[in-house]
């Protein structure tokens, strides 16, 4: 389970994240709302690692991840995608996919046989010896979620996996998303503005605004909240 | 172009190549070209003692492909740019000497301690590793004239002073041709070993993404270290052999800049990231520059920089990378 708790991020005199507070069970998905600014993206830093927290705390399972590199946050089992995704374009998909398993201790016929069921997943098996770079955009956001799938995490961070998707490939990528918690038994913190998708997928909605925590609940909950209409959603 | 077209478009590309469907056959191929090359190498440069004694032609060349070769290392396959790359070069050179002339130590003796040293000399600039980009390359120049102005401050009867060393007791060109023909074996063992390898795979994930590599599990302080280690031996070895070779070590040819700057120039033009890269440039280029050097030897260094912006411009992913541009079918058979 993850569990932050008053996160607070500040740069320089600017407050990107105020005290938020928020658990995710095991095997569920949190989807994550709000406007551009609103704070999504610097939790997601700040709990991989890429930022260090001003103050609070983050722990998964117990374990803290306040103050440890974004290497040593995977290896406690948090995988991280990105906006815009960051594959390596000059290896192919194969290599990239070994890339996350590089630590894991694994025989190469092990890692072949992971990257494999992986790619076939994603539908990319077929372009396994291609170099990333030659994918499109879709196809690259498949490839960088099968690389942090590969390593079995315990708790994914999908930051806007469907921008940018054309619609097919979106319903692959929410069919993934939807079986990871009972298929790979982890959780999943599901930050998106596709908000059919959240609805469809979260077992619980936070929405953000200016850094802070503005709701939390379920889709119904959420979309009959005055705070939330008013702040986000419109009239 | 939209995503659909785009994987329409990859899917008519790659219809299911023949390598794709057997990729241990691609493996094969890739492994019996780079080998191909190396035999070639080898044959090349082994027998020359035994047809002339005017070694320096070939002597120079292998010292070229050490430097390169060694700098991909960093640069191509690790992403980042030691412009001060001479520093090693030139403390291999010192080293060697003093161990030798000055506690008359044997040379076999004098160039491992060459190594050594460079070796330590880039363990203490470690903490840099975590700088990015540009940052680096301005600290490790830094530390190039850092050793220079040093080892000039050292007393004269260790480091000879502004005179130098003269190594005139170690005199043996063929030893040294033969000591320079190992360290460039060894540097293209290494390199064969580094491209096979898991940190082979951690380094090139640094090089295109260095958060991303981070992001999935990749130290990247403590691969690009390894990666590191191995790139400041064989310049310090190569600086070690040449100053056998030459019998003579001094100041400004030991720290000239312009050894980092044919070292980057040379692999660049080759191609970097590819095992072939610095030995298509290094072979190329220095042989254009012995040629401009015999024809033009005042306009020498005017020309090879006109060759080499022409160079840059025409075929900025190097020669061997320009190859794989046009031909991508080919690209994963090139080493």
């Amino acid at each position: 389970m993850l569990k932050v708790d008053q996160l607070v991020k500040t740069f320089g005199g600017m407050t990107a994240l105020a005290g938020i507070s928020l658990t995710v069970p095991d095997r569920s998905i949190l989807g994550v709302l709000g406007m551009n600014g609103s704070g999504k993206t610097t939790m997601l830093n700040c709990i991989n690692g890429i930022y260090e927290a001003t103050a609070g705390e983050i722990s998964l399972d117990g374990v803290s991840l306040i103050g440890k590199a974004p290497h040593a946050v995977f290896s406690e089992g948090v995988g991280r995608t990105f906006q815009v995704p960051r594959i390596f374009p000059q290896m192919s998909l194969l290599e990239n996919l070994a890339v996350a398993l590089l630590n894991k201790g694994l025989s190469n016929a092990q890692v072949a046989e992971i990257s494999a069921h992986w790619l076939n997943k994603v539908e990319l098996y077929r372009l396994r010896h291609n170099y990333a770079e030659e994918l499109s955009g879709g196809q690259q956001k498949l490839l960088e979620l099968a690389r942090i799938m590969v390593a079995n995490p315990k708790l994914v961070l999908l930051d806007e996996p469907f921008a940018g998707v054309n619609p097919s490939l979106a319903l692959l990528l929410i069919g993934i998303i939807r079986e990871m918690p009972q298929e790979v038994g982890c959780s999943v913190m599901l930050v998106s503005h596709d908000l059919t998708s959240v609805y469809e997928l979260s077992d619980n909605i936070l929405v953000m605004h200016e850094g802070h925590v503005l709701a939390e609940g379920n889709a119904e909950a959420i979309q009959k909240n005055p705070d939330v209409i008013e702040a986000y959603l419109g009239a | 172009m939209s995503d659909e077209t785009r994987e329409t478009r990859i899917e008519a590309q790659n219809p299911l190549s023949a390598s794709q469907k057997n990729p241990e056959k691609t493996s094969h191929i890739k492994s019996l070209i780079w080998g191909g090359v190396v035999t070639l190498i080898i044959l090349a440069f082994l027998p020359v003692p035994l047809f002339t004694t005017n070694l320096s032609f070939m002597f120079y060349m292998m010292l070229w492909l050490t430097m390169a070769t060694s700098f991909n290392f960093v640069a191509g396959m690790a992403g980042y740019m030691p412009f001060g790359y001479v520093a090693f070069y030139g403390i291999g050179a010192y080293a060697t000497g003093v161990l030798y002339k000055t506690f008359g130590l044997p040379i076999p003796i004098a160039l491992a301690g060459a190594a050594a040293a460079g070796v330590a000399i880039g363990l203490l600039l470690a903490p840099t590793l975590r700088l990015k980009g540009v940052y680096f390359g301005i600290v490790s120049l830094a530390l190039a004239m850092a050793m220079k102005l040093i080892i000039s401050l050292m007393p004269a009867k260790i480091t000879g002073g502004s005179l130098g060393l003269i190594l005139s007791g170690a005199n043996d060109p063929t030893m040294a041709y033969y000591a320079m023909f190992i360290v460039l074996l060894g540097a293209l063992a290494a390199g064969t070993w580094l491209s096979m390898s898991r940190l082979g795979i951690a380094l090139r994930a640094i090089r295109d993404d260095r958060e991303a590599a981070e992001v999935v599990g990749v130290n990247v302080v403590r691969t690009r270290l390894k990666a590191w280690v191995m790139a400041t031996m064989f310049p310090s070895l190569v600086g070690g052999v040449e100053a056998w070779y030459t019998n003579a070590i001094d100041l400004e040819s030991s720290f000239n800049l312009l050894v980092t700057a044919k070292s980057i120039v040379y692999a660049m033009a080759g191609g970097l990231g590819f095992l072939v890269g610095p030995i298509v440039g290094a072979s190329a280029l220095y042989g254009i520059d012995q040629l401009i050097w015999r024809h033009f030897p005042t306009l020498n260094l005017l020309i090879l920089g006109v060759v080499i912006i022409a160079l840059m411009l025409l075929l900025p992913r190097g020669i061997v990378g320009a190859f794989a541009q046009r031909f991508s079918r080919f690209r994963r058979f090139i080493p």
